[in-house]
């Protein structure tokens, strides 16, 4: 189980991965807006998306749980 | 039966027993339950240290004998306690360093009278001698009732060398590096960061400026070792350049980071066989930086690909997280090597990200080495956490430094050069080259268009979409083609072209090198 959590804070601005997805390494899981600049998180192994924290348009800070995805 | 009898009159075989006697007894440290204590803690002893670093069998110990010795009241030699601190000449790769470190297992690591001589002696061989100091920490300050243990002996006397002076030397004549591999606090924690690259360990290290018992006496703040000074705070402060998993990594950086480095300020850095070719295009790179302005991009990939493969060595990853610094080669050529990371906080020049530039800098005016330059700086941080800060400070620091900068610069223009803040990552006289998707200006689109439109934005029947209308104007207006028209870059390039033409330069740099040896007009600062 890998759980990813935010480096910076910012605005969520798309999430493209609901609990149950099958994820492959690479693929986009949700793209955070920091500074007008639009920083995708990847998905650093391959699994099953088991839970997803963070909402569009949600305010997030550094450090905060976004996702968890299990091997 | 006479003639024996002369004989040992006449030797010294005596003394000669009791020196091997010491020198028995010095290798004993703390003593058999204390060594325990330790290596059940995770940690190895100063000695194991020193030769896990070290070329096996290189270790060239100074002062062994120095330490206190206890008689019977015969005379007779029944204990000594050697200096708790190691000091002494050693080989890495084959190069002489001068290593020293801690012992912990005799009173904690503070210093003892003699211990005291040896470590501030460590700085002042590696001057001497001019090669590279590695020191090991693990081990706390003085203590009240003086280094010996007993009452204060004399104050020293106010024409005393500066203590620090010799430091400070160091640092400004051969390269220093430095671990956390137990609890280090007060001195030791000090001369942790006088250093140009720290590490701890992860596992077993922590950096007190003071303990938790005199925290909790002055501050009424009541936390553990880890929680005031474990690797989760001082990995992402900067007070470390790097956190590893344990003792061991710790050391395989040491030897990374020194392999990058001259033995001191009168030579250049080791250039090493390269069988990267020169002429490797990476297909990668063609479309690795979004078209979609908004779009972040990987930095580090960048970097992997352009540097001789598996060359870069990051130092800072965990703080000033914006800019990237560390040192990697170009043909078997060493080079510092700065970028901006673009994911984190659009790469911007925060105010811990331009200390860390700013000392990266220091270390390659230092010892000479090249700099390559990857830009993307969208300007300073800004906001009321940046204000807090004094960003504008920090920020103009890094921005001077590179201006008084002596060593040859190389830059990329990979994306956006905006404001104050880009001019630091040019160095003077520097070789520039661009990439197609290069922008430059006073300050980004996005800012700019919000504040030189504001009027005409308010005035629109939707002042939303005019303001997005005029960004996408003004910014297809970006073409790289005039800059390079004017010559405002030496080159405009096709990404895939990066490594070719940056090898060619430090090709020709070599011969500005020699002229750049010796003390520089600034060194580093921690």
């Amino acid at each position: 189980m890998i759980k990813i959590e935010l480096e910076t804070g910012g605005s969520v601005w798309q999430v493209l991965t609901k609990p149950g997805d099958r994820v492959e390494v690479g693929d986009t899981l949700f793209i955070l807006e920091v500074m007008k600049m639009e920083v995708p998180y990847e998905a650093p192994l391959a699994g099953e998306v088991v839970a997803v924290h963070i909402a569009e348009g949600d305010a997030v800070e550094e450090g905060q749980l976004a996702v968890e995805v299990s091997d | 039966m006479a003639e024996l009898e002369y004989d040992t009159q006449m030797n010294w075989k005596i003394e000669t027993d009791e020196i091997a006697r010491r020198r028995k007894l010095a290798l004993k440290q703390g003593g058999a339950d204390a060594i325990a204590k330790h290596h059940s803690k995770g940690r190895l002893t100063i000695r194991e240290r020193i030769e896990k670093l070290l070329d096996p069998g290189s270790f060239e110990e100074v002062g062994p004998s120095a330490g206190a010795a206890h008689h019977a009241e015969s005379g007779e030699l029944i204990g000594f306690d050697p200096a708790n601190f190691v000091l002494g000449f050693g080989k890495i790769e084959g190069r002489r360093i001068v290593i020293g470190g801690e012992d912990f297992t005799m009173k904690g690591g503070s210093p003892s009278l003699a211990g005291l001589r040896k470590s501030v002696y460590a700085e002042e061989l590696a001057v001497q001698y001019k090669v590279p100091l590695v020191r090991l920490h693990e081990g706390s300050g003085g203590s009240v009732g003086g280094p010996s243990g007993k009452s204060p002996s004399l104050p020293g006397p106010v024409n005393a060398p500066a203590r620090f002076r010799s430091v400070a030397e160091a640092m400004a004549t051969v390269p220093v590096a430095t671990a956390a591999l137990g609890a280090v606090a007060g001195l030791p924690a000090g001369r942790l960061v006088a250093s140009h690259f720290s590490v701890m360990s992860k596992a077993t290290a922590q950096i007190l400026t003071a303990g938790p018992a005199v925290v909790a006496r002055a501050m009424g703040e009541k936390k553990t070792k880890e929680e005031l000074g474990g690797w989760k705070v001082h990995t992402k402060n900067g007070t470390v350049d790097n956190g590893a998993e344990d003792e061991a990594e710790c050391l395989s950086e040491i030897r990374r980071f020194l392999s990058f480095m001259p033995d001191n300020i009168e030579q250049l850095a080791p250039v090493i066989g390269c069988d990267d070719p020169v002429e490797r295009a990476d297909e990668a790179l063609l479309d690795i930086v979004p078209r979609d302005r908004r779009r972040a991009f990987d930095m580090r990939r960048i970097i992997q690909s352009v540097f001789d493969q598996t060359s870069f060595f990051e130092m800072g990853a965990g703080y000033g997280r914006s800019q990237i610094t560390g040192l990697a080669r170009l043909n078997g050529q060493p080079v510092g090597v700065w970028a901006n990371n673009c994911k984190f906080l659009a790469g911007s020049m925060t105010a811990d990200g331009a200390h860390k530039a700013r000392r990266f800098m220091e270390l390659c005016e230092t010892f000479s080495l090249p700099i390559i330059s990857l830009v993307d700086e969208p300007g300073f941080m800004i906001g009321s956490q940046a204000e807090r800060e004094a960003t504008i400070r920090h920020g103009t620091s890094a921005v001077l430094t590179a201006a008084m900068t002596t060593v040859p610069w190389a830059s990329v223009m990979i994306r956006r050069s905006f404001g104050v803040a880009q001019a630091a990552h040019y160095g003077p006289e520097g070789f520039v080259l661009a990439w197609p998707s290069a922008e430059s200006g006073p300050l980004p689109v996005e800012g700019g268009v919000a504040v030189a439109f504001q009027r005409e934005i308010a005035a629109a029947p939707d002042p939303e979409a005019r303001r997005r209308e005029l960004e996408e104007e003004l910014a297809a207006r970006q073409s790289p083609f005039p800059r390079a028209e004017a010559l405002g870059v030496h080159d405009l390039i096709d990404p895939r072209q990066t490594r070719l033409e940056l090898c060619r330069w430090v090709d020709r740099v070599q011969s500005l090198l020699p002229a750049l040896l010796g003390p520089t007009r600034f060194t580093v600062r921690p």
